[in-house]
């Protein structure tokens, strides 16, 4: 393993192991302090795992929108588990934090064109049966085009 | 990616805003999406799956096509 490997594995075990304690995203600075190395050595990390489609960053290089299934902003889709409350990406994401975290969750929702709630309990095996839907507008091909409207 | 009641809802979602219909994805299909994807990601070994790792996966979940396909450019306009 190289050594820019081993930074960019240590940087997003951190970042994601961050998130799935708290919730939230961490900021550069605590990361770098976490992995023992500079900012902009950390910034260069940032941005590599942002090419591999691991992390995605606001437009200051710095601040952490995503790390899939993990959302750094309020979005309509909750996950409660263990005591903490999280914010997916996205439906798909919504069922990924969960099978991330190998834990029991409850997933809450919406239906976007009834606004009915959805309630959802996943174990680990999954959700039980349910007979909701889920609908992806952009094709595979373009996920990462732009992954906020994907 | 949304979540839908039924696929009523899904139609009335997509006409209203001259979107077309794209593949419908059941609970159990997203479940295992889900898992493939993200089961690993908070350890050490973990990696998204390779482009064409995925259109195998999606197959194995009955998601066929070019819809699927991290390659296709039948897609090329994209949305």
């Amino acid at each position: 393993m190289s050594i820019h490997e081993e930074l960019d594995t240590a940087v997003k075990l951190t970042v994601y192991r961050h998130f799935a304690e708290s919730g939230t995203s961490p900021a550069l600075e605590a990361v770098a302090s976490e992995v023992e190395a500079e900012p902009g050595v950390v910034r260069s990390a940032f941005a590599r795992l942002r090419a591999a489609r691991v992390l995605f960053l606001e437009g200051d290089g710095d601040t952490i929108r995503m790390a899939p299934p993990f959302s750094a902003v309020e979005t309509q889709h909750f996950v409660e588990s263990g005591g903490v409350i999280y914010f997916a990406n996205c439906a798909w994401d919504a069922l990924g934090i969960p099978a991330a975290l190998r834990q029991e969750a409850t997933v809450r929702s919406r239906c976007e064109q009834t606004r009915e709630p959805l309630r959802l309990a996943v174990g680990l095996d999954g959700p039980g049966v349910s007979d909701w839907l889920f609908h992806c507008l952009v094709p595979a091909a373009h996920w990462w085009d732009d992954l906020v409207f994907t | 990616m949304l979540f839908f009641r039924s696929e009523e809802a899904i139609h009335g979602w997509c006409e209203e805003r001259d979107h077309p219909v794209r593949p419908i994805v059941t609970m159990e299909q997203l479940w295992g999406l889900a898992r493939t994807w993200y089961s690993t990601r908070l350890q050490v070994e973990s990696r998204r799956p390779a482009p064409d790792e995925m259109v195998g996966i999606f197959a194995g979940l009955g998601l066929e096509g070019a819809f699927w396909d991290p390659a296709a450019d039948s897609f090329a306009g994209g949305e």
